[in-house]
């Protein structure tokens, strides 16, 4: 059963979020190097030092805890993908007082896997970037013959167009916004303004998919500092309120036994966000669905219940503004402004993250939401990591 | 029909992650049979393999061979992808569809499809199962239903 409980609510807050920006160059960086400069940078924003961080949440903690010189921890935990599960862990520990002020990060890494220019740098041969192993691995000795792992948003895709007589166009929709979004964000990596026949034209990859359905990988990395609401108010930057947090997964979570379009990990989320949340879409500023893959964020509008199922073209074409080529619900509300990972950079979900924050410090500059007081994330698919949270300013 | 030992078993499958809780699915497909998990005492099928029943937490569960008879649920098509043999990106897209069994609703199994055009591969489609040699062993895969008949 999905509680109802949220001793949490207002009572951890974001101080600062920061990123490297995103490239997909050729660069001598790693993906410790990359987290570290963000980490600097969300430390300096908050107005901090080394020695106030005390809790870290990431990959391979005790190494950035080394390399940044961070005195003294008293909680630290891998890294949770997409990255509402470290922001999670981070507020958990802040609430629970396992810790005072998290330092949490992600990296996204170019591996040879998924990258030419990265297959041309001998020292990137070894790297199993930020996804490890599993990335392309024939589940079940199966070969190509498996829809388990990243497989399964395709597969789950066709069912789509084939229940509710959908066509391509409706993911299409979904990258020509964060496409146009990333025009305004300097941190994005692509710039080129997308149409549909480019969408249309673009290489398949696993049909209903193609390229410019799936993130783009990129170096880059977020950073942020999440503490107390008391603390925060003392700090740099205005404070950005955890108001609900939550993942949610069901018992058939393996990609191909996932019992339907109208049941996975999404509706979970969904469920304990609404129970746990006074605030919801009406409230909402600025949404921010993961689009790891262009029907993933489709996903999330339809089971959010912007519209209803199968709705997801017809909604956005009614909620399309032609003046910005993009989604701006009730003319107000925009969908991943920062570009989404489609557009900004594959990053696992931290860009989102840090956006909402930024959106609700007021720093986004060209693209600040005017007046934004809240924001709904929800990263993750529907099979083992959807995740959402609500986040407020300190009104 | 030859039982197939355990060491056996594991130098077929070299490379694969087999253990005390899938053994039996491969030694399945080994004969030619597709087996499931199915749970002896409340009768209830999962896939991939549980040591316990996910339904009545019963550890009587038994590697039960399907009747292969299903309907395409999902279904995509490969225009790359890993490499494996007798697949050929270049000739066309390589089908891989997840089927859903008639033994219990939402009970599935994925692999491809074989001496069918993918015009014809369709959610939806009754299939059943068959079986090609793939790395030298026996490799279940599924047939339509109206052309096998």
């Amino acid at each position: 059963m999905i509680g109802r409980a949220n001793p949490v609510k207002d009572r951890v807050a974001f101080a600062s979020a920061a990123t490297t920006g995103f490239r997909r160059d050729e660069s001598e960086a790693t993906p410790e190097s990359l987290a570290l400069d963000a980490c600097i940078a969300a430390i300096q924003a908050a107005g901090l030092g080394p020695a106030a961080i005390n809790g870290l949440i990431g990959a391979d903690a005790e190494y950035m805890q080394s390399a940044l010189g961070l005195p003294h921890l008293t909680y630290w935990n891998g890294p949770g993908i997409p990255f509402l599960s470290s922001v999670a862990n981070g507020v958990n520990a802040v609430h629970s007082g396992a810790a005072d002020v998290v330092l949490a990060y992600h990296s996204a890494y170019r591996t040879p896997i998924f990258s030419r220019a990265a297959a041309n740098d001998p020292f990137r041969s070894m790297s199993l970037g930020t996804f490890g192993s599993f990335a392309h691995r024939g589940a079940d000795g199966f070969g190509p013959d498996t829809v388990t792992g990243a497989v399964g948003y395709t597969a789950w895709a066709s069912r789509y167009l084939h229940e509710y007589g959908a066509n391509r166009e409706a993911f299409g929709a979904i990258a020509i916004n964060g496409r146009s979004n990333a025009l305004g964000n300097p941190a994005a990596v692509l710039h080129d303004p997308l149409t549909m026949d480019d969408y249309l034209s673009a290489r398949m990859i696993r049909w209903p998919l193609g390229l410019l359905d799936m993130e783009i990988s990129v170096d880059g990395a977020d950073a942020c500092i999440i503490t107390t609401v008391e603390r925060a108010r003392d700090l740099a930057l205005p404070p950005v309120l955890v108001h609900a947090c939550t993942q949610g997964m069901l018992a058939q979570n393996e990609e191909d036994q996932s019992p339907s379009l109208r049941e996975h990990g999404q509706h979970v989320v969904v469920e304990s966000l609404r129970a746990k949340s006074d605030l919801w879409l009406d409230d909402v500023d600025v949404l921010l669905p993961y689009d790891g893959f262009s029907f993933i964020a489709l996903s999330w509008i339809e089971n959010l219940g912007w519209c209803d199922p199968g709705q997801g073209a017809a909604f956005i074409a009614d909620q399309w503004d032609p003046a910005g080529n993009r989604i701006l619900i009730g003319g107000r509300v925009p969908v991943n402004p920062h570009g989404g990972s489609l557009s900004e950079g594959g990053t696992q979900g931290s860009g989102h993250v840090r956006e909402a924050i930024h959106q609700l410090q007021g720093l986004c500059g060209a693209r600040q939401v005017p007046g934004a007081t809240t924001a709904l994330v929800t990263t993750g698919g529907f099979f083992k990591n959807a995740q959402g949270c609500v986040l407020r300013s300190d009104w | 029909m030859t039982t197939i030992g355990d060491r056996e078993l594991v130098e077929r499958y070299t490379g694969v992650a087999l253990d005390h809780t899938n053994k039996d699915f491969y030694r399945g497909l080994l004969q030619h049979e597709l087996r499931l998990s199915r749970c002896a005492e409340c009768g209830w099928w999962h896939h991939r393999p549980k040591p316990i029943c996910p339904r009545c937490w019963s550890k009587d569960v038994r590697a039960t061979a399907v009747s292969g008879r299903g309907v395409i649920h999902l279904a995509i098509f490969l225009h790359q992808g890993p490499p494996a043999p007798g697949v050929d990106y270049s000739a066309g897209p390589h089908p891989v569809v997840t089927v859903e069994l008639e033994e219990q609703t939402g009970l599935r199994f994925t692999s491809t499809v074989v001496d069918a055009g993918n015009v014809a591969i369709v959610i939806g489609t009754p299939v059943e199962l068959s079986w090609i040699e793939r790395d030298g062993r026996p490799f279940p895969v599924f047939r339509l239903r109206s052309a096998a008949a």
